[in-house]
């Protein structure tokens, strides 16, 4: 190809804004262009000189926002520049490149591996990425679960398992744990869970739904495991150790994936300052979801934005012409205000009450058959009931207190939040007043055994049995909801054309409440998993079902969301309010552990006073060096001046993060005050090169290329090659020799 | 074509450079793509019609330039040859596909800003919106998953920059506020309305207070926005 050709080409793509060319600073031309959407590169870096160099410069090449075949000349001629290296540094560069590839290639693996990964993209790119999040929620707590399930598994059940189905020589199944003393304790001593011989067969559905007879003694529940402590040749393994460390292992390994989950949400949420609302220009710019397909959804989304648009510009003009409000009207709306919210206290503490007298009434009553199972389902009954009624209520009264639309939002998730984790913290309360007979563990019932043995021969298997019921409850009510709601109402509203029908419209799939549902049974599996260690895996695949389950009926009866739902904000609240359920989860956990007294007979830990002695037992027959260390890791010469170097560590993370915080609210205003400067810049510079045009009009000779007049340069600054006098760089002059004849002619004007 | 270029060279010698490199060598790829096409073009003719594949050095290529893994290359390469006319289908990389074929796709046809988005992401010299299987590839890497917050927001602006001009003014936003609500009449604002709501913006994000909104003061907004990342995705 002819340079001459290539010149002549160059001089095309001008009007084009946005190509690197106007990067080209012409200099003392009077047609000057403001360069604010140049597209910078950084030709400079060398690959050799950069530490990560190989990881930096293809991000750099994909960050540009230019065309393919302008992005490969530049990728060529980067690839053109042979650094003058040493052979050690340029095996250093292949090393660092053969690593980048792999890890790419790795990565592209782990995600090819992900769970659902497909099914999710299609979700986001159907219904946008509110509902996906939903989803990628509950992928996140499956796998939750199922590790939860493995490190069970593999600690407690299965040696378990081994240990009662093999006899090991020289094993022993008393333990060395110092007893209690048993004497005047024949009362504890009556847990018998064995069923009788010959049952009807529907008492087996009626065990497996509520968790007695023969699941009751299994491996299912607490009540089974033996406090087994096997010594053979060289391995010893203690169950109730096993048991009682694992329990406590499950918990922080399940706090560390959630906060490592916040960490990257929360992120997101300081970088653009919690998401504050922008206004107008911020759904105007950032308002359009390019993942909605179908004409149906587009002119939802269309119609959703227009009605947005009114009532805000509405609402504006409103409150431009209206006067503010009076005193007395601002007093009446505040006292209305707090009315309302006393009366949706009043509904949620109705409901605990509701609750507390279901639970107490329930454990009262020992009925068999279908009534029992009723009885024995009440808790769950009415917590659900009022999970549905409640929050409708609430929405209701919402509407009367006139609050922004997204303060009612947060409200309601708040009011909906509550609703859920009190009443589950009800229930447990209320389990926890009949078992230890009011807290007072010497008076009345409690008097022998230190718990309630009268009604709870096994107490810990009685509260498993309770939180797998609450499970089995919830997934029942899911699928009954999809089968007998949802799909129904689709079929009403495509088949019959009334008017009241088509206002009520097909289901929107409301996330909100959806996750809420989500961290409800999650934290009733966090506080059942101690006294059911097969809960877990019970509840991943009630997870997976329900995985299958929405995805069904996301795609047959729900249309696309109208309000666009603020997905990162809320990922933030709900991994928060998960990180609640944990909290009351872990109470129940240190509690049981340390205080009540284990059942006499039944589960691993039926000969100590508390599950926790198990542990401080142990400790004594470790060798005396471990003993040593570990005393000295709590005692005070040790633990304190960990205490204060955390604190210190704490301290110098939130200077940082207020710093950059300060560094942020400064570097907006530099911006603000550099586009000012720059404005008034421009003017001076355009009159005064329209002064100076018109001096020196009849002095000039006409130019051959206008626009390749000025001398190109990157960084802005003055360029000496094409000085007259230096005459350093004969490189460009090869490529443009006729454009260089005169370079001094363009400095004049300067 | 080897060039040594040494250290002790100046930034702003090497920048220009660099620059024109980077000009001849695009020039001498389109030259040399024209004759391949021309070699294809006849033995194809002598060979007859065989299914179009992407080649591993290609296909790594465009792994390095674009945002876009090989799943999503090879999809992309799918649909593409699939609006292609039959014949077209062995010069994959030198035909281009009508604008009005690419809104064909269903990931497209309902999205308002189809057109703008075909002519952004156009190199046809016709402007005609057609894309080439590049333009394409282009289009969906800053579309897509792992494209930064930098591109997105310099893509959504030149989409919402009707006239091109490198600013948002008002005719821009208002265009943009149509395509937004619906072209319908009835769906439309009434023009009072319209400039209440220009107005705003402008007092919101005109930073310089020049009337118009620029490319950084548009990014300034869209930075504030914890959304626009996920919402700014098109995945096959």
């Amino acid at each position: 190809m002819e340079l001459r050709e290539f010149r002549d080409s160059l001089a095309s793509g001008f009007n084009d804004h946005y190509s690197p060319q106007p990067s080209l600073r012409h200099r003392g031309g009077p047609d000057l262009q403001e360069n604010e959407n140049t597209v910078q590169f950084d030709w400079s870096s060398h690959p050799e000189e950069s530490d990560d160099g190989d990881s930096h410069q293809p991000q750099n090449l994909r960050e540009l926002p230019l065309h393919m075949t302008l992005k490969r000349a530049i990728w060529q001629v980067q690839q053109m520049k042979v650094p003058v290296v040493t052979r050690w540094g340029s095996w250093r560069i292949h090393q660092s490149k053969a690593f980048r590839r792999f890890r790419e290639d790795a990565k592209d693996v782990l995600a090819k591996l992900a769970l659902w990964r497909k099914t999710i993209h299609k979700i986001g790119g159907h219904f946008g990425g509110g509902v996906q999040s939903y989803f990628l929620f509950l992928r996140f707590l499956v796998i939750l679960n199922l590790l939860s399930f493995l490190l069970m598994a593999s600690f407690v059940i299965i040696p378990s398992i081994v240990f009662n189905t093999v006899s090991f020589s020289g094993s022993s199944s008393i333990d060395s744990l110092p007893s209690v003393n048993m004497t005047g304790k024949e009362e504890c001593l009556r847990y018998d869970p064995n069923p009788e011989a010959l049952t009807v067969f529907y008492t087996y559905f009626l065990d497996l739904l509520s968790g007695t007879g023969f699941m009751e003694y299994s491996y299912m529940f607490y009540g089974f495991y033996n406090n087994t402590l096997v010594i053979s040749s060289g391995f010893s393994y203690n169950i109730p150790l096993a048991y009682l460390l694992t329990a406590a292992f499950y918990f922080l390994f399940c706090l560390a994936c959630i906060i490592v989950r916040m960490g990257s949400v929360t992120r997101i949420m300081v970088a653009t300052g919690g998401g504050a609302v922008g206004g107008y220009s911020m759904l105007i710019f950032t308002g359009w979801d390019y993942g909605l397909q179908g004409e149906r959804a587009t002119q939802l989304k269309q119609n959703n934005l227009l009605y947005q648009l009114q009532v805000d510009l509405e609402e504006e003009r409103i409150k431009q012409k209206a006067a503010s409000l009076t005193l007395t009207q601002t007093v009446g709306l505040y006292s209305f205000r707090i009315f309302l919210h006393l009366v949706v206290l009043a509904m949620i503490v109705g409901a605990f009450f509701g609750i507390a007298a279901a639970t107490q009434f329930s454990q009262s009553q020992q009925q068999g058959g279908i009534v029992g199972l009723l009885l024995e389902y009440l808790p769950s009954i009415v917590m659900t009931t009022s999970n549905f009624v409640v929050p409708f209520m609430c929405d209701q009264v919402a509407r009367f207190e006139k609050y922004s639309p997204s303060v009612t939002i947060i409200l309601a998730l708040l009011r909906a939040v509550i609703l859920r984790l009190v009443s589950l913290a009800v229930l447990l309360y209320s389990l926890w007043k009949q078992i230890t007979c009011d807290g007072d563990v010497n008076t009345g019932k409690c008097t022998p055994c230190s718990y309630n043995s009268e009604q709870y021969q096994c107490w810990e298997t009685r509260v498993g049995q309770e939180m797998y019921k609450l499970t089995l409850f919830d997934f029942l009510i899911t699928i009954a909801m999809l089968v007998l709601v949802e799909f129904p109402r689709r079929f009403v509203v495509d088949n019959c054309s009334c008017k009241l029908v088509q206002w009520v419209g097909r289901q929107e799939f409301l996330v909100p409440s959806n996750i809420l549902a989500l961290v409800y049974g999650q934290t009733v599996v966090w506080a059942g998993a101690l006294f059911c260690p097969l809960l877990p895996i019970i509840n991943t695949i009630k997870f997976i079902i329900i995985f299958y389950c929405k995805k069904g009926t996301l795609f047959q009866n729900c249309r696309p969301a109208l309000r666009t739902f603020r997905s990162t904000s809320s990922n933030f609240f709900f991994f928060l309010v998960l990180l609640i359920g944990l909290m009351l989860a872990s109470v129940v956990l240190i509690y049981s552990v340390a205080i009540i007294h284990p059942s006499y007979d039944c589960g691993p830990f039926r000969f100590s006073e508390t599950m926790w002695l198990v542990v401080p037992n142990t400790f004594h027959s470790l060798s005396n060096t471990t003993q040593e260390f570990l005393f000295y890791a709590g005692s005070q010469a040790f633990s304190i001046p960990l205490f204060i170097f955390s604190c210190v560590f704490l301290c110098y993370i939130a200077a940082l993060a207020t710093v950059y915080g300060k560094t942020v609210a400064l570097l907006k205003n530099q911006h603000k005050m550099e586009g000012r400067d720059k404005q008034f810049l421009v003017k001076q510079i355009k009159e005064i090169a329209a002064l100076s045009k018109e001096e020196q009009e009849p002095q000039q000779p006409p130019r051959s290329q206008a626009q390749w007049n000025g001398a190109p340069h990157w960084g802005g600054q003055h360029n000496p090659a094409f000085d007259p006098d230096t005459g350093m760089m004969t490189q460009p002059r090869a490529f443009f020799p006729d454009e260089f004849e005169n370079p001094g002619l363009h400095y004049r004007e300067e | 074509m080897q060039i040594r270029l040494y250290r002790n060279c100046q930034v702003e010698q090497e920048g220009e450079v660099w620059f024109a490199l980077v000009k001849f060598v695009s020039a001498r790829n389109k030259d040399e793509s024209n004759q391949r096409l021309c070699r294809t073009n006849r033995t194809n003719n002598t060979m007859g019609a065989t299914a179009s594949k992407l080649p591993k050095d290609q296909l790594s290529e465009y792994q390095e330039l674009t945002f876009l893994t090989k799943q999503e290359i090879l999809l992309a390469h799918k649909r593409f040859n699939e609006l292609l006319e039959r014949e077209d289908r062995q010069q994959i990389g030198g035909s281009r596909v009508p604008m009005n074929k690419i809104l064909t796709l269903p990931e497209l046809k309902s999205n308002p800003f189809r057109r703008r988005i075909c002519q952004v992401f156009s190199t046809s010299d016709l402007r005609d919106g057609s894309l080439s299987f590049e333009d394409f590839l282009d289009l969906l890497s800053a579309f897509s998953d792992s494209a930064t917050l930098e591109i997105k927001s310099h893509y959504a602006f030149r989409i919402f920059d009707f006239d091109d001009d490198g600013t948002l003014d008002t005719g821009d936003l208002e265009k943009l506020v149509n395509c937004l609500t619906g072209e319908m009449d009835n769906t439309r604002l009434t023009s009072e309305e319209m400039k209440q709501l220009i107005n705003n913006i402008l007092e919101e994000s005109d930073i310089d207070k020049d009337g118009t909104v620029n490319l950084s003061e548009f990014q300034h907004v869209i930075s504030r926005s914890p959304d626009f990342v996920s919402s700014f995705k098109i995945v096959l």
